[in-house]
């Protein structure tokens, strides 16, 4: 378990810095992460951070990966509707850094 | 003397019997209630018998593992089974048929058993990964081993024991009538460490890791066969076992920490 | 406790409970960035032993309330200690294995230098015996008469917190992978004992968060991946999508039919990470060829069963118990299992023991059957039809799994897992190539992340312990250019993807048996 401190709010966290509380997700909460992530948020960024949190709300589990891809790159073009993009974001690999940094548990079991 | 070490001799062997029975019928009547076999397994039960007996006559695995600790372990029960065989004639008056055979020819078997022993010794003390895992046990068993065969082996070819007079104590012992007239305990010092040595194995034999004589026949992995497809075992406490508690108050009584 | 990057408020150093102390490693973990692979050369040699080289393995502990909703103690039982010895006892009665397998080890050394997770970390502890011994040194002490009048010298010690602890990080230091039975004189199977381990911690409180955590959400979602019937039908059809996309053919992914032909049966991962995906195209492009219905089940949505990592047999047959649902709801007429390793041995070895018979199935087919035994027929019966070319790209080797290899059987003949997978390789590529001989089929080395270690707090032992693999792929990569490892098992998929590039192999290396199936099948109509 760990935790950290925004303007005096605390965050629960899982052993590996995953939010543990969904709800409790904000934007600064975001942006925190993505320091300790050494991920700087601009707006591409935030597309698939608000893509990942959106389809969360409805499916209760983060996209496949494919889907992401796909859902991307309807939403915004083939450039970005493509893994090496994504990649680029996200160096640590979108399914766990983006869903990290939104604030989603982190996928688990043989993947 | 002859009365101790014929009270201790059937002491010992009345040990070593009932406790390898009782081991072994533990070991038989506890049940195996899932499909285990180590793949690729015989598929039929006739297979079974082929694939235990690889093991046991010829130490197949051991053999595919490492050839030093197989030849050392091969050569000491080699050895072991030749000198048993050999002292056959201490129990019986005549020699069964076949097994005078071995009596025409000299094949020390004491050296054989001493040669593996002296090897696995070795092995313990040389290889880092096999000292790791000894304890003092494992040597002092070690030790007995080549105290037993070394003392048999001086006994027949050094000290040239009174066979006659052990083989009249021997089928004495066996035939229950132990204090009959030419039935004393021989008086050689090396047969006398010998003797007792055996005894001591004997009696050990049931509480150690030598019950892998009778063990290996009972291992899930290499006994079963490998049919879980077309036939459906259930242990009998497996039969009607009620799903896990999921009720978290429940569940803290069960353990007291409600 | 873990003091990872995101906590921002330094604690004071706090006492640790019992339970803390058992989860904590002796020696800290180290970060994923700084965990690296050993260098490929093609050999993998025996090390020296270095005692304590793995004691930063421990995983992280299971929280008292999925501990609860598994019906485990919610935190250390405060007597703990006779509550285990109690359990062990229970254990000995139950199992033949582990009754036998405690007493018949004469140490002989022949497993020493079996283990991949010993080969990788160097810690004694890690050798199959040494192992077994941690498990032993408990039974000796209060189940043998040598060991409880000889003690220490005979290898017999009381069991106490630090012992406990050792338990905790060795017995998660096992992926149950059976290569040390293989060699073993007598077959003893150090699985069944780090099963039995682990039941007994989490009988007494002490849990792995992965693998509970999972089972949790089997029980409560459907599969390990947590995904809930509605994102798993929006995943089938947009999967749906892309394969129209893809071939031009409505090829489907058809979920809970009632009355469907076939009832297929994967991991959940298929539907969700890469490469498994590749390979759930695979089956849906072989199904649809081959012309038969078919469909998943959204209560039957994982082959897999941590139950048998945990070694707790109500748990395996909670799980299976979903499978045995789906059967009643769809009432197939086959039973089909997807690409995956241990879920397959609980399908061959387990399923008709704890959910079993499966009556209602039609016995003219195994039941179960292995996705890999059903494409071969149709392959060999010329009922789908493949163009080796498709994968001209790739020089593929076969990753035998282990619980495929040394816990189960395809076809009809002994050896059947190992010849069935291979036939269908070869009938779908032109270049194939086999890796050391010390290393595949019944000598097979576990990729690293089986036996309910795929986690990343275990990363470090996971990287280590993939080294025989990765050493004996790097040897055909070398000699022949294998670019393609082809898997059966969704942990070794996803222990692969992520472990190659720290050998500096690039993950796409890594794929499935039906991938190469999805690239060759000649789609269309029949001839």
């Amino acid at each position: 378990m760990g935790s950290f401190e925004i303007d005096g709010k605390t965050y629960e966290t899982d052993d590996d810095g995953y939010l543990t509380n969904l709800d409790e997700w904000t934007e600064d909460v975001a942006k925190y992460i993505a320091d300790v992530e050494n991920v700087e948020l601009t707006e591409a960024h935030w597309e698939v951070v608000n893509f990942l949190r959106n389809y969360y709300q409805e499916y209760n589990i983060a996209p496949a990966i494919k889907i992401l891809i796909k859902e991307m790159k309807k939403m915004f073009g083939p450039e970005k509707g493509n893994s090496a993009y994504l990649y680029d974001l996200y160096p640590a690999g979108p399914a766990l850094q983006a869903c990290k940094i939104a604030g989603l548990p982190k996928p688990t079991g043989c993947v | 003397m002859t009365v101790l070490f014929v009270v201790l001799g059937y002491a010992a062997l009345a040990i070593f019997i009932v406790g390898v029975l009782a081991k072994v019928w533990k070991y038989g009547k506890t049940p195996a209630p899932l499909k285990i076999p180590q793949t690729p397994a015989p598929v039929t039960a006739s297979g079974v018998p082929v694939r235990i007996l690889s093991e046991v006559v010829f130490f197949k695995s051991l053999f595919k593992s490492n050839r030093v600790i197989w030849l050392a372990g091969y050569l000491f029960h080699i050895g072991l089974l030749l000198a048993l065989i050999k002292h056959y004639r201490f129990l019986f008056a005549s020699v069964p048929a076949g097994l005078d055979y071995f009596a025409t020819f000299e094949m020390y078997p004491g050296l054989i058993m001493l040669g593996g022993l002296g090897l696995l010794f070795l092995l313990r003390l040389v290889v880092d990964r096999n000292m790791f895992i000894s304890v003092m046990t494992d040597y002092v068993l070690l030790i007995l081993l080549i105290a037993i065969a070394g003392t048999g082996t001086l006994a027949k070819h050094y000290f040239r024991v009174d066979i006659t007079q052990v083989k009249e104590f021997m089928m004495g012992l066996v035939s229950f009538s132990p204090m009959g007239s030419n039935s004393t305990f021989p008086t050689e010092l090396i047969f006398l460490i010998h003797f007792s040595l055996v005894l001591l194995l004997l009696v050990y034999f049931p509480f150690s890791k030598l019950m892998h004589a009778a063990g290996v026949f009972f291992s899930p992995t290499r006994n079963q066969v490998d049919n879980p497809r077309e036939k459906r075992i259930v242990a009998p406490w497996a039969e009607n076992l009620p799903a896990p508690t999921t009720d978290v108050e429940e569940v803290a009584e069960a353990h007291g920490q409600a | 406790m873990a003091d990872t990057e995101a906590t921002a408020t330094k604690e004071e150093p706090k006492v640790l409970t019992d339970l803390e102390k058992v989860g904590e490693p002796i020696v800290p973990r180290k970060k994923p960035n700084d965990i690296h692979g050993d260098d490929l050369v093609g050999k993998i040699s025996v090390p020296k032993v270095q005692e304590g080289a793995a004691a930063a393995n421990k995983p992280y502990l299971c929280k008292s309330e999925n501990m609860q909703k598994l019906g485990f103690p919610g935190d250390l039982r405060t007597d703990w200690h006779d509550a285990a010895i109690a359990k062990m006892g229970e254990l000995l009665k139950k199992y033949k294995s582990l009754q036998v397998y405690m007493d018949i080890c004469v140490k002989c050394g022949a497993c020493t230098d079996k283990c991949h997770y010993f080969l990788g970390t160097k810690d004694p502890k890690n050798m199959p015996v040494a192992r077994a011994e941690l498990f032993r040194k408990v039974y000796r002490k209060y189940f043998t008469t040598e060991g409880k009048i000889l003690g220490k010298l005979a290898g017999a010690e009381r069991f106490d917190l630090d012992l406990l602890g050792e338990w905790y990080s060795y017995f998660h230091q096992c992926s149950q992978c059976r290569r040390c039975s293989v060699f073993c004189p007598y077959g003893i199977d150090t699985a069944e004992i780090s099963m039995a381990a682990r039941e007994i911690m989490d009988h007494i409180g002490i849990g792995q968060k992965y693998v509970n955590d999972i089972i949790v959400k089997v029980h409560e979602v459907g599969n390990n991946l947590g995904m809930n019937p509605k994102a798993l039908k929006a995943t089938l059809e947009s999967t749906e999508e892309d394969l129209e996309e893809e071939t031009g053919q409505k090829i489907r992914l058809p979920l809970d039919e009632v009355g469907a032909e076939v009832l297929m049966v994967t991991p959940s991962a298929d539907f969700f990470a890469s490469p498994h995906v590749e390979s759930l195209l695979g089956y849906a492009k072989v199904f649809h060829q081959a012309g038969i219905s078919w469909t998943f089940s959204s209560v039957a949505s994982e082959a897999g069963n941590f139950g048998m990592f945990m070694g707790n047999y109500s748990q395996m047959q909670k799980v299976a118990s979903r499978v045995k649902l789906a059967i009643d709801e769809i009432k197939p007429k086959r039973l089909i299992v997807g690409e995956c390793g241990h879920a397959w041995r609980i399908a061959y070895s387990f399923w008709n023991t704890l959910i079993g018979p499966f009556d209602s199935l039609d016995p003219n087919y195994k039941r179960p059957e292995h996705i890999c035994e059903y494409t071969l027929d149709l392959v060999n019966r010329g009922a789908i039809k493949l163009d080796k070319s498709k994968n001209d790209d790739f020089v593929v080797t076969f990753h035998d799994s282990c619980n495929v290899a040394r816990g189960a059987r395809m076809g009809d003949k002994p050896g059947g897992q190992f010849t069935i997978p291979r036939e269908l390789i070869k009938a779908s590529c032109n270049r194939y190539v086999e890796m050391d001989e010390e290393t595949i089929m019944e000598k097979t080395f576990c990729c690293g992340g089986g036996g309910g270690l795929l986690t990343d707090d275990l990363l470090e032992l996971r990287v280590q312990g993939a080294m025989p693999r990765m050493q004996a792929f790097h040897k055909v990569q070398e000699s022949h250019g294998a670019n393609f490892l082809a898997l059966i098992c969704a942990i070794c998929k996803a222990q692969f993807t992520k472990i190659l590039p720290k050998y500096g192999v690039g993950m796409d290396v890594a794929g499935g048996v039906h991938q190469l199936i999805a690239n060759a099948i000649e789609l269309g109509a029949k001839e």
